[in-house]
């Protein structure tokens, strides 16, 4: 069909830029700028989409995304909103939930059989006898659902960004654009946010007056100072999504969201044209007066049926007369009232020839038997006191075009904490105890005047100026609108039904009223019972009406009722949006490239990169079997990096240690280590390392890999209370560590060119010495471990590399092995040292793991040590054992329970085959009274079966710890 | 067609005045036997079980908002009891018996969907725990395995087993996990109490508890004073504050929760599926809708506002386990007030007023346990204070004497 | 989402910092009865209001108090720790063998 195109009508479309798409498999030609809704109007393709739950066909109703009617798929994306795509070349799109096609879906029959599925039916059925439910939910959920998701869509590009202003003006229409350039006079930096592609808002589209062309003089001057002011920044196509905390803001746009940090906020986002209820008006071609408006004024679409009116106020009279000069044929206005506010309006309707039923409402629309749109609506009179009299009148028309009323798009406001107050004598909600920092402007304000309106935007951006300290010597403006907007009741309640209150739902007047009859009386009960308002338009028709038959109907106050809770995001918000580019950033020793060029098995350990063993993964065993030889006949060299280090510095670092780890430090020798854990406030063992004195003043401990930040931290928010003299620094990536274990670790350290004495005399276990090895700067400490002469050495990162490719061929002729973090588990569990995490867990004390010798008993006080001691005065429950397994059995894993008299006592939590004593060990939780050696305990492990085990004291390997101490 | 349906149909305007769900408002009594602090799915399941096994129906249930409306309208519905203690198994397990049977039980469908629960394990650390899960609900009597990478793809072919780095070594494979409309749970019992003489008193808020020598004589409301012969105190994230004013102290702290959900896509998801790392869990409706739930917030508050830092995270998580739900749209988020515990297990049973019991500390882990709390509570008021054994090692007591029940591992981002 | 301002480094997005619990007094830990200590350990203020909580700003390790409305969530204020913890904190010493 033809367009109309010129000034005023069609201003977005570009009539030289066909484009063509296919809807339903059918070639549709739009226009560049068209929205795919748009252009399938033009075609006279009404019925876009079916409803949820009869199945009722559905088109258009506000043309601007306001509604969900017009909700289609495309092979990629579900729940789109045909008249938020723009048209595209080559765009494939199709309805959704329907079986059969758009145009003949046979679960219209839900419809038809309407009457037995009042509100909530579904709690009243399907589920007797017993388990009847899981029969019926799989239909259900096939029959629920909206569009359909494609399993196999790979994620489009999308990013994030940052923007900051002082004010964020949301909506770009008269009152923001007045706001936004008031605010921006005053020296302020302004972010305008538009949604639509273009801004202007109403002033694109809404008659204010009968001379189209002076709005759209004024329109224009206003954008081209926005569009010029050094101060403005402007989004279109941008939809402000949200308000939270202090003023941060989603802003998507496209591919990107924009998270906006403002001072203050601006809401001059408008208001919702709200629907007439009568039966039948989801018709396709029922639709609002702005909807009429932006699709003959954007668009350049002129629909050719005839189009009667519905006014529960003047503005949509407006519409009528529009539509008329642009040659359309307006049959009738039904007007809800008596009387218009502007006496003259009647006398011009009549002029144009078209008539007018006053105080008359819509009774019914109807569609033509085998056809799916609007062919007539059946005009009854309409009494005072809201009751419905005689037919008066049946009008043939194609589009009915209503305007009964808005309701501000109170949602970003809500969401900040805004209430919102119903006025009985407007008829209309108002927004207030909006939180500090946010203004609203324009008809969001109830404010529907272009005057009125650019007085009350620049108040607000007088108000916002105030609020970020800039002077403002001029008085605000009184702000006058006297438009009457809303009608009280636009109701007509028909005995067959069908009066949708909420499309997306399909619940009709009587649903409603039936659910506070059932006894959900508050407006939060009627929206979980009924559904009103969880559809994809989350409320923005079915909001006002809800409240009002609400209250009605439980006796309170529109005010009282209220509506639900406005939570955002105030649009559907694709996800990959949110989700936006991830990274996934791993941490890696300065030895890395090192394990991978000797086939390091890598795995994570905590943000960390760690290889398990050395070799292929199918020998993963018999590498792991090596490692441990190597490292208990021969040596062998682990990358211990990971672990933690912390250097505390100063006069009281002693005196820290000892009130930060259970053991006494005071009197740590220089160039001593001592074994220091750490127990939580609540006296569970939370994690542990090595502590070595330096000097008197000056202490290096370890922890583990994953606890050493919160180690830190504690440390750090202790002495913030302490204030005790000393300096903490977390240097566990300054420093590098390798440990060189085995027999043979002292003479290739030799051979490494350490320049210190090794001799065990010079530099006995568990002592700390500081050398060079190779010239390399180090801190070297002989520690327990995995139970064999061994050296830890702490190198400057940058040097470790060095140090190890020293080390490794110093080691070349002992056979010296890297060795892993499998085979390190192995060899430490052969020595019976209880791995923090995995052998504790998060109730683990002390007097539960042996570890009371750690414990110094005398000290005024360490972290957790007055809950260690009322723990240790209770009968344990349970305790950390070593156990093997003496018969050829099944071997238990970790997490495996201890059984004993049907009861679960314990678990397992290490266990190996060990290579070196060639038996199954491990460590359990054991009944108290099986922990002495000797006792048998019960493990039950895969598929249930039982494995008898023996309690051994630890160390399982060298009992003595002779060779560590070589 | 289910024929009770039919009579809907046959008269046009059916009497449902008569047959409500829910009584309409009334007037205060002066006095019940038994008074509940709370018309949350807890409250109103204790008053259900109290009337109909117990006999006891001069109860009121006073709740300061809507019937529901704090947690149980807010939770993401999981029913499981894969926890890791015998104590939280147990207590668990009892409940997700009853809600096998709930909607027959109490004549209103709650949609119980049995579809099982998956949990994802990324280190080697969650393997070992989830082994130990395992082992402790296949000890007594559930339906729990740990499974492989390979099983896991039959069972959720669209989810990507290398999410974020963190390839995924091992399941946690619970079918005795479930769903169901969380709402109706709250309404099913709401009705089954009512109809026995229990009284609803919507927008009915306790402003004080009235004690006298060890014991509570009443609570003040905003209509007014109520005498009682016993309370229970059933109010989630409030517990603390209330707690405080029947002078006593509860060891909770209030975090808010947050979820969210999309636009409602025709089915393609079955089990529960939820990752330990990424701390995401994510089901899809009878509806059709996608729901989200993650961590609890960083800090507390005694707010349920939501926040986008944690949509994004949570998000970024959900679309790195199911990489085609980039397209999808997210339709609300909302948050809900949860009064965590230290060791992440509730508290339940006697406080130091001597006829005022508590059922608290429901932290993130509170609607999978309404039937068992309603049940086990009932008989606490029944029995004049006698603690049923299920919920003794849930005792306030606990902390005083360090006897915690530490369910941390088994709850993070699985509620 | 909220805007800390740290003492150290200024307003910065609240996601850069880590909550650190109320700010508690310890009771005497050598004194203090095993009830009051496991208040201590297990229980804090409980109220809708203004609560002093410890915070942590990740990126500098820096520990400082706020003060904060826990109902609300509005900061009032932060300040350095030594504001309130002026002097060095000392437990009885007793005789401490090696």
């Amino acid at each position: 069909m033809t367009r109309l195109k010129n000034d005023c009508f069609g201003q977005w479309i570009d009539t030289t830029q066909p484009k063509k798409f296919t809807f339903e498999g059918k070639v549709i030609q739009g226009f560049d700028g068209d929205s795919v809704a748009s252009a399938l109007l033009a075609h006279q393709v009404w019925v876009q989409s079916r409803s949820f739950k009869y199945h009722r066909p559905r088109g258009p109703l506000t043309l601007c995304g306001q509604d969900a009617n017009t909700l289609v798929q495309s092979p990629k994306t579900p729940n789109l909103l045909a008249d938020r795509v723009p048209v595209e070349e080559g765009l494939q799109l199709s309805g959704q939930n329907y079986s059969g096609w758009l145009s003949f879906d046979v679960s219209r029959a839900l419809d038809w059989f309407g009457r037995f599925l009042p509100v909530g039916f579904y709690y009243k059925a399907f589920f007797k006898p017993r388990g009847m439910w899981a029969l019926w939910e799989p239909i259900v959920r096939r029959a629920a659902g909206l569009g359909t998701s494609n399993l196999s869509v790979k994620a489009a590009y999308t990013d994030k960004a940052y923007l900051f202003c002082d004010v964020a003006v949301i909506g770009g229409g008269p009152a923001g654009l007045h706001a936004a350039l008031k605010v921006a006079d005053g020296g302020a930096e302004v972010l305008l946010v538009e949604q639509d592609p273009s801004l202007g808002g109403s002033l694109n589209y809404h008659a204010f007056c009968s001379d189209l062309k002076k709005t759209q003089k004024q329109r224009d001057a206003l954008i081209s100072k926005v569009f010029e002011h050094p101060n403005i920044k402007v989004l279109q196509s941008a939809t402000c999504n949200a308000w939270f905390g202090d003023h941060y803001l989603p802003v998507l746009q496209g591919h990107r969201l924009f998270k906006v940090r403002a001072k203050q906020t601006i809401l001059a986002t408008g208001s919702s044209e709200q629907h007439a209820i009568f039966r039948n008006n989801d018709l396709p071609g029922v639709v609002m007066c702005s909807a009429i408006d932006r699709l003959s004024r954007l668009y350049g679409v002129i629909p050719q049926d005839p189009l009667a009116v519905l006014a529960g106020n003047d503005l949509a009279y407006n519409t009528a007369f529009s539509r008329h000069d642009a040659g359309g044929t307006v049959v009738a206005i039904i007007d809800l009232r008596a009387q218009c506010d502007d006496q003259k309006l009647r006398a011009e309707a009549e002029a144009r020839g078209i008539a007018v039923y006053a105080q008359c409402v819509v009774y019914e629309a109807k569609s033509e038997w085998g056809t799916h749109n609007l062919s007539c609506v059946d005009v009854h009179a309409l009494h005072h006191d809201s009751g419905v009299g005689q037919k008066i009148a049946s009008i043939d028309c194609g589009v009915l075009a209503m305007s009964v009323g808005y309701m501000p798009a109170y949602q970003l406001a809500c969401q900040a904490g805004a209430l919102l107050q119903y006025d009985d004598a407007s008829a209309q909600f108002s927004i207030s105890n909006l939180p500090k920092g946010m203004h609203i402007a324009g008809s969001i304000n109830s404010v529907f005047t272009l005057l009125a309106l650019e007085c009350d935007a620049r108040n607000a951006a007088r108000a916002a100026l105030r609020a970020l300290d800039i002077a403002v010597e001029e008085r605000d403006e009184t702000v006058d609108c006297r438009e009457r907007v809303n009608h009280p009741w636009p109701f007509v309640k028909h005995p067959k039904g069908r009066e949708f209150v909420d499309f997306d739902e399909d619940l009709q007047i009587k649903d409603i009223v039936n659910a506070t009859r059932m006894g959900y009386r508050d407006i939060q009960l009627v929206k979980r019972f009924s559904t009103v308002g969880m559809g994809p338009s989350q409320g923005r028709h079915s909001a006002l009406p809800t409240a009002r038959l609400v209250a009605k109907a439980t006796n309170r106050s529109v005010t009282q009722t209220g509506v639900t809770t406005a939570r955002p995001p105030l649009t559907p918000e694709p996800l990959g949006l949110l989700a936006g580019r991830r990274f996934h950033p791993l941490r890696r020793t300065a030895l890395h490239h090192r394990h991978l060029a000797l086939h390091g098995q890598m795995i994570p350990a905590g943000s960390w990169q760690r290889p398990a063993y050395y070799g292929q993964p199918t020998d993963r065993r018999s590498a792991i079997e090596a490692e441990v030889t190597s490292v208990r006949t021969g040596v062998g060299l682990i990358d211990v990096s990971t672990l933690g280090g912390i250097d505390l510095r100063g006069a009281d670092a002693a005196e820290f240690m000892n009130r930060f780890y259970t053991f006494g430090f005071v009197k740590q020798p220089v160039g001593k280590t001592r074994y220091a854990v750490m127990t939580n406030e609540q006296g569970v063992v939370s994690d542990d390392g090595v502590a070595a004195r330096l000097s008197e003043h000056h202490y290096y401990v370890t922890a583990t890999t994953t606890g050493v930040d919160q180690v830190y931290r504690d440390m750090l928010k202790w002495n913030a209370q302490w204030r005790l003299d000393l300096d903490i620094t977390n240097v566990t990536s300054a420093l590098s560590a390798v440990n060189l274990a085995g027999p043979s670790s002292r003479e290739v350290l030799r051979q490494a060119g350490c320049d210190l004495d090794l001799s065990p005399e010079h530099f006995p276990y568990l002592a700390y010495r500081e050398a060079t090895i190779g010239g390399i700067p180090a801190r070297l400490m002989r520690v327990g471990f995995v139970g064999e002469l061994g050296y830890e050495l702490h190198v400057p990162s940058p040097l470790v590399g060095e140090l190890w490719d020293t080390l490794m061929t110093a080691g070349h002729g002992h056979g010296i092995r890297p060795f892993g973090v499998e085979a390190q588990r192995l060899l430490r569990l052969e020595k019976g040292h209880i791995i923090v995490g995995q052998d504790t867990d998060g109730m683990t004390h002390p007097n539960e793991v042996a570890l009371r010798w750690a414990i110094a008993q005398h000290k005024p006080f360490y972290v957790g040590g007055r809950s260690v001691e009322i723990l240790s005065s209770r009968p344990l429950e349970r305790q950390l054992v070593g156990f093997e397994l003496t018969d050829v059995s099944p071997q238990p894993m970790e997490g495996h329970l201890v059984i004993r008299e049907g009861e679960i006592v314990g678990s397992v939590t290490s266990c190996e085959f060990s290579p070196t004593l060639q038996k199954i060990i491990g460590l359990a939780y054991v009944h108290p009274e099986d922990a002495g050696a000797g006792s048998q305990i019960v493990i039950r492990t895969e598929s249930g079966v039982c494995a008898q085990a023996r309690v051994v004291k630890t160390p399982f390997y060298d009992p003595d710890n002779a060779r560590q101490s070589l | 067609m289910p024929l009770g349906l039919l009579k809907y149909g046959i008269n046009s305007d059916y009497p449902f005045d008569k047959e409500a769900d829910l009584p309409p408002p009334s007037d205060l009594q002066a006095r019940y036997d038994v008074v509940i602090i709370g018309g949350g799915g807890h409250g109103v399941a204790t008053a259900y079980y109290l009337a109909k096994y117990h006999g006891i129906t001069n109860v009121a249930v006073l709740e300061k908002g809507y019937l529901g409306g704090g947690n149980t309208a807010r939770n993401t519905a999981v029913i499981r009891s894969n926890y890791l203690t015998p104590e939280g198994v147990k207590f668990y397990s009892a409940s997700v018996k009853l809600f096998e049977n709930l909607s027959n039980e109490f004549d209103f469908n709650i949609m119980y969907s049995q579809r099982g629960q998956l949990t994802l394990a990324h280190t080697d650390a969650t393997v070992r725990s989830f082994r130990q899960r395992a082992e402790v609900n296949k000890h007594y009597g559930g339906r729990t395995e740990l499974i492989s990478p390979s099983d896991i793809a039959k069972l959720v072919p669209t989810l990507n087993l290398n999410p974020a780095n963190l390839p995924v070594l091992a399941g946690l494979w619970h079918r005795d996990g479930a769903t169901a409309r969380h709402d109706a749970v709250a309404w099913g019992y709401a009705r089954g109490a009512t109809q026995r003489g229990v009284e609803l008193h919507q927008l009915t808020e306790v402003t004080d508890v009235l004690t006298h020598g060890g014991r509570v004589t009443g609570v003040q409301t905003n209509r007014g004073v109520v005498n009682a012969g016993v309370v229970v105190q059933a109010v989630a994230g409030h517990s603390a504050l209330l707690a405080q004013k029947a002078g006593f102290k509860l060891p909770l702290v209030a975090y808010p929760l947050q979820a969210m959900v999309t636009l409602p896509v025709k089915p393609f998801l079955t089990p529960l599926v939820s990752s330990s790392a990424l701390h995401c869990y994510v089901q899809q409706t009878s509806r059709g809708e996608i729901v989200f739930g993650g961590g609890s917030d960083p800090y507390p508050l005694y707010n349920s506002r939501s926040s986008l830092p944690l949509k994004e995270s949570l998000i970024a998580s959900a679309v790195e386990m199911f990489p085609f739900l980039s397209e999808m749209r997210l339709l609300r988020q909302w948050a809900g007030v949860t009064d965590m515990t230290s060791d992440y297990s509730p508290i339940m049973g006697l406080t130091p007023l001597e006829n005022y019991y508590i059922d608290a500390g429901w932290g993130t882990w509170g609607f999978k346990a309404t039937p068992i709390c309603g049940k086990t509570m009932a008989e606490l008021v029944a029995s004049g204070g006698k603690v049923p054994k299920l919920i003794q090692p849930f005792e306030l007591d606990r902390f005083s004497r360090f006897k915690q029940v530490n369910e941390m591992g088994a709850t993070a981002a699985s509620h | 989402m909220k805007i800390m301002n740290c003492p150290l480094n200024g307003p910065r997005n609240i996601s850069e910092f880590v909550y650190g619990g109320q700010v508690k007094a310890m009771p005497d830990p050598m004194r203090s009865s095993d009830s009051t200590w496991a208040e201590y350990v297990f229980y804090e203020k409980t109220e809708i209001g203004l609560v002093l909580e410890w915070w942590l700003h990740s990126p500098s390790s820096y520990w400082f108090i706020a003060e904060r409305h826990n109902g609300s969530d509005e900061i009032t204020r932060t300040f350095a720790p030594e504001t309130i913890f002026c002097d060095r904190v000392d437990f009885k010493t007793s005789e401490v063998p090696a």
